[in-house]
């Protein structure tokens, strides 16, 4: 019989889909529930030092093609998150990764210190959320030199923790920079961030939909977009990946494998397929792995790139 | 109407009083009573809403100014345009001989509910509670009805506490279900009640909500991770026992629990 159980950067998961951040992830519950349908761990919604409110609505509008959002990285701020990840533990054996972000290195490096006191079982660092650049500028993620600086800062301040570097793929090179990432100390890639920002008009009363006017696109649409990173991410480093972006099948989750991914983390098709859709990608899953008579995902990990 | 954003024109407005107003809207998409709407004052923000009722294409919402958002509502003119999303969510289920109860900003999605029975010919008591007679919504028509009428201060109808009357009412016996809307310590009183008469309910949860459509998961109650804006906003007595913060001040646009709860929650 095949299984889906797959080991990443020390970390053992049941399946190999994760649930993405900024999804289902601002309380211990909804993510255990996560966990009851099928995903192999779960990543709390992106925190900061403090809490932030976000952005009025509308901060997240579906679209044809996937779905835009500019939630403005609402969090109840780390140590509310930190909380949150003791009450899970209570309800809830699969590992727990935790997002965090901030304005500059050194706020990178208090909110990883910070969240690691919840020893959760990753940290992801979101170097490239899109939407808040007018605050801070234009993301981490496009600065090779930033992006060294906070991954270094980042493993200074995680303890044993495993380290995940977010990148998004408005960057010279994202194979580059997951370099860059796995030359600083990185344990992991997560792989990609929302993509844009873009925007949408409503014709009726003519004015950018989101209050924030333009937002990170995510979705189907972007599924290819995203394929392509992990492949060149995997030929430029040996670090796991957690892949996402527009990952709504196990087709599309068994290609994302085939490119190189250890790990397929799933968010916006929670939109389309309900929050069944990760028991229904496992299930795709092992149809595949019978279907190619293949054991387990190993066997089809990177085998793409042969 | 979808959950793609869409601008309607208001093509009526009717005011009860100067903070309590019904707006409507020509929607053909059909909405069950309890389901809710996603409403876009552009350039503000968007906010949640329950229909008040919906017939022949003819959609209608009914806002009390509690907040910004709702004081800015009750501007609104006909030909004034808002974006309308939706109708997200799970609605009542109609039952004969169901004691339907709204109390406060609660009486707008049971209104509909009710309007929705005496169309069907199902056999259904009204109650409805306010903290005075001039906040009782639609009262000129619910007067003449002679519908089941409470007061915090006895100024329209019966004097004292929307659970005190229900209370009254369950002992003849005379009732299948509760279907109820309103502040949260009215339903959990109710939901008390109906569990000594052993009574099924359907009671109408509010919490910050943000997408609406299950993805940002601001919504979900502790306990079961249910997700109001999906599973809710009415949910059974099996669905409520496994959550853990019912009566609890609500998590705010941060997710962290606020320090004490609002009466009314609505924007």
């Amino acid at each position: 019989m095949p299984h889906l159980k797959v080991q990443m950067a020390g970390i053992s998961l049941d399946s190999p889909l994760v649930l993405a951040s900024g999804v289902l992830g601002v309380t211990a519950s909804s993510m255990r529930r996560v966990v009851d349908h099928g995903a192999g761990a779960v990543t709390t919604k992106s925190c900061s030092i403090d809490p932030r409110k976000g952005h009025p609505g509308p901060c997240i509008v579906p679209y044809e093609h996937g779905m835009l959002n500019a939630v403005g990285l609402s969090n109840p701020g780390v140590d509310a998150v930190v909380r949150e990840i003791a009450t899970y533990r209570e309800e809830c054996q699969a590992p727990i990764f935790a997002s965090v972000f901030a304005g500059s290195v050194e706020e990178f490096g208090e909110v990883t210190r910070r969240i690691a006191a919840g020893t959760p079982d990753l940290i992801e660092v979101n170097v490239s959320c899109p939407n808040v650049q007018s605050e801070f500028g234009a993301p981490f993620g496009a600065s090779f030199e930033d992006t060294a600086a906070i991954t270094r800062i980042v493993k200074e301040n995680a303890g044993n923790i495993p380290v995940a570097i977010k990148l998004t793929v408005h960057c010279p090179s994202i194979g580059r920079m997951a370099k860059v990432c796995e030359d600083n100390g990185a344990d992991a890639i997560t792989a990609i961030n929302t993509i844009g920002p873009g925007m949408l008009i409503d014709v009726g009363v003519m004015r950018p939909i989101l209050s924030n006017k333009m937002g990170g696109v995510s979705g189907s649409g972007i599924f290819p977009v995203a394929l392509k990173a992990v492949w060149e991410i995997h030929r430029n480093c040996t670090l796991p990946i957690i892949a996402t972006g527009g990952v709504s099948n196990g087709d599309e989750a068994a290609q994302m494998i085939l490119a190189g991914a250890h790990t397929v983390a799933i968010g916006s098709a929670v939109y389309n397929r309900g929050i069944e859709v990760f028991q229904r990608v496992n299930e795709e899953l092992l149809d595949i792995l019978e279907l190619h008579e293949m054991q387990n995902l190993e066997d089809l990990r990177g085998g793409a790139h042969e | 109407m979808n959950e793609q954003m869409q601008t309607f024109p208001v093509i009526e407005v009717v005011e009860h009083n100067p903070t309590l107003k019904t707006f409507y809207f020509k929607v053909k998409t059909p909405v069950q009573p309890g389901q809710f709407v996603l409403m876009w004052i552009p350039g503000l923000d968007e906010k949640p809403f329950s229909i008040s009722h919906q017939i022949k294409g003819r959609l209608e919402i009914t806002i009390k100014a509690v907040g910004p958002f709702t004081q800015k509502a009750m501007e609104l003119q006909p030909g004034d345009k808002v974006g309308l999303r939706g109708p997200f969510g799970r609605g009542f289920s109609l039952h004969e001989n169901a004691l339907i109860v709204g109390a406060g900003c609660g009486v707008a999605p049971v209104r509909y509910l009710h309007e929705m029975a005496k169309r069907q010919g199902v056999n259904t008591t009204l109650v409805l509670g306010a903290r005075n007679g001039t906040e009782v919504m639609f009262r000129d028509q619910y007067v003449k009805e002679g519908a089941n009428i409470i007061t915090d201060d006895g100024s329209l109808g019966q004097k004292g506490l929307v659970p005190d009357l229900v209370r009254k009412m369950l002992a003849t016996g005379k009732y299948s279900t509760i279907c109820a809307s309103g502040p949260e310590v009215v339903l959990v009183a109710l939901q008390n009640i109906a569990k000594e008469h052993n009574l099924p309910v359907q009671l109408s949860f509010e919490r910050y909500m943000k997408c609406a459509i299950g993805i940002c998961g601001q919504c979900c109650l502790d306990g079961s991770g249910i997700r109001v804006c999906i599973e809710g906003p009415v949910l059974t007595h099996e669905e409520l026992d496994q959550v853990t913060d019912i009566g609890l001040p609500h998590r705010d646009a941060t997710g962290q629990r606020a320090e004490k709860s609002g009466v009314c929650q609505q924007p």
